[in-house]
């Protein structure tokens, strides 16, 4: 046998590799790992897209203090193919910057700084116009009007992805005007846009009103349209709960209407913009601060200058504890300096941030959203005061509703039809699971069940029979129990969608102990139980697990604030379900008593021929007293209360069973309650016998 | 000679008695027999309690004297167990209570009917007539019998009456063999000429109901079960020895231990139990020597402290020579039985009986009195009782 020497082959060189090796752009490197912004499938990729300009419309808005009115429209544009168009009434925006907003990767207004907002990047419209431009080869289409008298101006932007620079198609390169008028219609006509220009009444009867300004983004992509689980429909419901003076008007691909009336014309809180923190900086970024300080200035000067909560005394101290003097010019002072400067500022004691720069969603609108969207019998809400991670101040509201009808029992015929023609499980069960929000396994099971349908049966190919037979047992079976914690997660106003179990909130949920609030919970698992719990966690920077902005990062501090959050409203739920079985027992005890009452006034009138029926109604008094005294509530720790609303403190609505009480009992502090009008404060008193 | 004088008193006061209970079934319940009235005013005031308290919008209760060990007194000069002062509150409204009080008011007027009619019936009829649907509800007023028995017994601590007064009586479990005549309820026999059963000791033995007339008996032998109590008949034992023989089917009832109690106080006959080395065995020697917990408030009709037990003992696996088969090994509740028997303070200083139970749980087995059959069938009547007897070999 004879061995042959193996092919030759030409190596590389390093010069050879050197030919190879060029810089990439953003835009390339997104082009090539889209599911990092959140484009890997064609559906998300519609959610994304919805969401990104949503985002951006309704940051516009608050920032420029407009009550924000949005439209958002998709409509097929043959197979697999659809245009997204999302208008706002915000302020607009200059001709000059469309194309870089739109048309350039990493621009944006909210990177630089520490502001509360939704977007945080300026990323995401002009990913989503990539994608489009990638899918489609149609270019993004924007109006913009900015003012009263000003004319709309059209853009149609593409990207160039090598360079990550925009290039506007029409008008020479820097886009048209919209005639005013019919003119106007005809331009629109020709060019396939559409362009809301006034605001419907909310009444009936009302005067529209003139659309002011506001921009109009419309892109063509391929995407895929579902409803359920992560879906647009689902995002903007959310949305409409977390931002209760957003009024949106959306109309799907199938032509149905649909629209989210806001709830109040208040905005949130304008939130601050801050200055970084000292806890918050890395030692690279410390550095490049230090080298881009203009004019020389001391230490001491650019740490006040800076950073947040350093005044002279505490820049002081830093530079004491760093061995450098106060005095030392930053132009001058050497690496390891920094490194000692970066050093003493993590062993210096420096104040929290400020913490008004957050605006949070407060309770009152937390319980007013929830209250409208998820239907309960008893809703608490909590909020935490604002603490920091990182030196980023943060805070974290937590709403709870308990109760209340399944997703399942909400749908009628034609919607279920839809959703199972939609629907692309491979059998009833997956169906089940993935469409409706909190249906776990178990109840599934006792739905197919109950249906008398073959459990592998497909969604698509059910007939009309089995389909009314499907209906009828998602109605008719109660899956209370088998049913599991629903969360809606929010990060500074948003929904998210996905990634669920990466998400600091839906850890910190299952590895709170909620049995002891009264839900069955098996270890390491969301509790189960018919309860919606939202999360927010508002922040001048929320941490997210990536860019496409779907899961927030666990640090410690948050999962902890988190925690004492569910806590708080845990405790209250617990409360109400304890209060509940004791209103349960209290009825049996009753009946007990009741039971009995007659034999034994029977057996003293046999014997001493007593009147029968006066001893009985003596006996019924007693009775009356003696459950009565046990119907006064006891707090946690055992003390009497006289008044039901100081057993569960400030907001929180307890909706009683319409038999007992047809009116819905509020309390939140002093203001407008949810059951839209006067603070009625119901007693339940139930009749005894 | 006097024990005859004794008798005939007996006799005559019992003639007397007849004649008013005669008297009482002619006239109806109009004119009740003084007892009859005394448990009738009984059960009459915890009705109208019930009617003052409900009045006054308090809760109805009844107070039950307790019939735990915790409320039992060892009364150390007349060796009996008493009952102490300890009671129970039960009232109508609490939710783990309210069943019961309504049956103790149910079995109140239960026994008020019987009185009235002039009727008795056993503990088991009272059951079957309180036992009825509560209006509106598919629970019944008593389930089993087993819920009704010792609300009996609570009524008859409360109201101080005993099961006769109440006009109640158990069925009838233990039996007597031997040379003793007797008039029961007017009708006399020869408990030696009744079959080979004997006489079926009845629930009620009081004077009133059964008197002795005569006997012809040095002593009275207690077997436990009836299988020794047949071999004892069968091989004439009672006629050898001149004795009585009596069982009481296990644990005695009432009825059993009220006989030994007149048989040993009017008769002056000493009793000898002769019952299965277990736990079980000890407890129904220290239920007839000295009363039971459950039932103490009439240790004083009952016990009979002079009561001795002549075995079977621990030893005798050794002392009869036996043969290993026949021994049963002790269990867990035997062995946690026999150390609660011996804290009784009724046995706590007795160091034979403290030896005779460390013995029994250092053998780890038991003994059945029917284990001398292995020896040979009539071993019992013919060596072992006989050589005891003669030995006086007992423990006290």
């Amino acid at each position: 046998m004879t061995t042959e020497a193996p092919p030759r082959r030409k190596r590389a060189t390093a010069e050879s590799m050197a030919a190879e090796q060029r810089s990439i752009s953003v835009s390339e490197f997104f082009t090539k790992n889209r599911h990092l912004l959140g484009f890997d499938n064609p559906r998300k990729a519609l959610l994304t897209t919805v969401k990104e300009a949503v985002d951006n419309s309704l940051d516009a808005c608050e920032e420029a203090g407009i009550v924000p009115t949005l439209w958002v429209a998709i409509e097929a544009a043959g197979k697999n193919r659809f245009r997204v168009a999302v208008q706002d009434n915000g302020p607009g925006i200059v001709k000059k910057q469309i194309p870089l907003i739109f048309g350039k990767l990493l621009y944006g207004s909210k990177f630089h700084r520490l502001r509360m907002s939704r977007g945080q990047q300026g990323i995401g419209i002009s990913a989503a116009g990539m994608y489009g431009q990638l899918t489609t080869g149609k270019p993004v289409r924007i109006v913009s009007k900015i003012g009263k008298n000003k004319p709309a101006h059209y853009f149609e932007i593409q990207i160039n992805t090598k360079t990550n620079h925009p290039e506007i198609l029409n008008g020479k390169g820097e886009g048209e005007d919209i005639p005013a008028g019919d003119k106007g219609i005809e331009y629109c006509n020709k060019y396939g846009i559409t362009w809301v220009a006034e605001i419907p009444p909310l009444e009936e009867g009302g005067k529209p009103e003139m659309l002011v300004s506001g921009t109009r983004v419309t892109i063509e992509m391929e995407a895929g349209y579902k409803r359920g689980k992560g879906s647009v429909d689902e995002y903007l419901e959310q949305t409409a709960i977390a931002n209760p003076h957003v009024t949106i008007y959306y109309s799907d691909p199938d032509g149905n209407l649909k629209t989210y009336v806001r709830s109040t014309t208040t905005l949130p809180p304008e939130a601050k913009e801050i200055k970084p923190h000292p806890y918050g900086v890395e030692l690279g970024r410390l550095l490049a601060m230090i080298k881009d300080d203009k004019g020389p200035s001391t230490i001491s000067q650019f740490l006040t200058n800076n950073f947040s909560r350093v005044s002279s005394a505490v820049a002081r101290r830093i530079c004491e504890a760093a061995k450098i003097s106060t005095r030392a010019s930053t132009k001058k002072i050497g690496r390891n300096d920094v490194d000692k400067l970066f050093e003493a500022i993590q062993n210096t004691k420096i104040s929290p941030p400020e913490t008004n720069c957050i605006a949070p969603i407060s309770e009152e609108l937390l319980l007013k959203g929830l209250y409208q969207v998820v239907p309960g019998e008893f809703y608490a809400a909590a909020t935490r005061p604002p603490a920091v991670y990182r030196g980023n101040p943060f805070q974290i509201e937590v709403a709870l509703a308990y109760g209340g009808a399944m997703a399942t029992k909400k749908v009628g015929k034609e919607e279920l039809n839809q959703l199972l023609s939609e629907s692309d499980a491979r059998n009833i069960k997956k169906f089940l699971i993935t469409t409706f929000d909190g249906m776990g396994p178990d109840g599934a099971d006792k739905i197919v069940k109950a249906s008398g349908l073959s459990p592998r049966m497909a969604p698509a190919k059910m007939k009309s029979a089995e389909r009314e037979a499907l209906l009828e047992a998602m109605q008719g079976v109660a899956i209370g129990e088998g049913q599991t914690m629903q969360i809606l997660r929010y990060a500074n106003r948003v929904p998210l969608q996905f990634k669920m179990g990466d998400c600091a909130i839906t850890k910190t949920v299952m590895s709170t102990n909620w049995r002891s609030y009264g839900l069955s919970q098996s270890r390491g698992s969301l509790p189960s139980g018919p309860v919606t719990i939202m999360v927010h966690m508002a922040s001048v920077w929320v941490p997210f697990t990536s860019e496409s902005k779907e899961a927030i990062a666990s640090y410690d501090e948050i999962e902890k604030e988190l925690r004492l959050a569910l806590q708080a409203v845990g405790r209250k739920l617990g409360m109400f379900l304890r209060r509940r079985i004791t209103i349960r027992q209290e009825n049996e005890r009753r009946s007990i008593f009741l039971r009995y009452l007659g034999e034994v006034a029977s057996a003293v009138n046999e014997i001493n021929g007593t009147n029968r029926d006066s001893l009985y109604d003596n006996l019924l008094k007693v009775a009356q007293r003696k459950t009565k005294e046990a119907d006064t509530k006891l707090d946690t720790r055992g003390k009497r209360i006289e008044d039901d609303s100081e057993l569960y403190g400030d907001n929180v609505i307890i909706v009683e069973p319409q038999s007992i009480l047809d009116e819905v009992q509020v309390k939140s502090n002093g203001a407008a309650t949810a059951n839209g009008g006067a603070s009625k404060k119901g007693k339940v008193q139930k009749e005894l016998f | 000679m006097a024990k005859k004088k004794i008798i005939k008193k007996v006799i005559k006061k019992v003639r007397r008695s007849s004649a008013a209970s005669s008297s009482a079934k002619t006239n109806g319940s109009a004119s009740m027999a003084v007892r009859d009235k005394k448990t009738m005013q009984a059960i009459k005031a915890m009705a109208d309690n019930v009617v003052e308290i409900a009045a006054r919008s308090r809760t109805p209760h009844v107070d039950i004297p307790s019939r735990s060990l915790s409320n039992v007194r060892f009364n150390r000069s007349r060796k009996i167990i008493e009952m102490g002062g300890n009671k129970n509150r039960r009232e109508l409204f609490n939710l783990s209570q309210a069943k019961s009080y309504m049956q103790t008011l149910l079995v109140g007027s239960g026994c008020k009917r019987l009185i009235e009619q002039g009727k008795t019936t056993s503990i088991r009829g009272l059951y079957y007539m309180l036992k009825h649907r509560i209006a509106g509800t598919s629970e019944n007023t008593f389930e089993e019998q087993s819920e009704c028995d010792p609300i009996i017994e609570d009524i008859e601590v409360m109201l101080d009456a005993l099961r006769e007064e109440l006009h109640l009586y158990a069925q009838n479990k233990g039996n007597l063999f031997g040379d003793l005549t007797l008039i029961d309820d007017g009708t006399e026999l020869n408990c030696s000429r009744v079959g080979r059963n004997g006489y079926s000791i009845p629930s009620i033995v009081e004077p009133h109901i059964v008197q002795f007339v005569k006997h012809n008996a040095k002593f009275i032998l207690h077997v436990e079960k009836d299988t020794v109590f047949t071999r004892f008949v069968e091989d004439q034992f009672w006629k050898n020895h001149q004795c009585l023989i009596t069982h009481g089917g296990g644990q005695p009832p009432r009825g059993v231990r009220r006989m030994l109690n007149r048989l040993h106080n009017e008769l002056g006959l000493p009793i000898y139990c002769l019952l299965d080395n277990d736990p079980w065995g000890y407890y129904i020697y220290s239920v007839i020597k000295q009363g039971s917990i459950n039932l103490a408030f009439e240790s004083q009709r009952m016990a009979v402290p002079a009561a001795k037990y002549l075995g079977l003992r621990s030893i005798d696996l050794e002392r009869c020579q036996l043969s290993d088969s026949v021994i049963i090994k002790l269990n867990d509740s035997d062995k946690k039985r026999a150390r609660q028997i011996a804290e009784y303070p009724w046995f706590e200083n007795k160091a034979n009986w403290q030896k005779e139970i460390k013995r029994m749980l250092d053998n780890d087995f038991k003994l059945e009195v029917e284990s001398l059959i292995s020896k040979d069938i009539s071993y019992v009547t013919e060596e072992y009782v006989p050589q005891r007897l003669r030995d006086k070999d007992f423990l006290d």
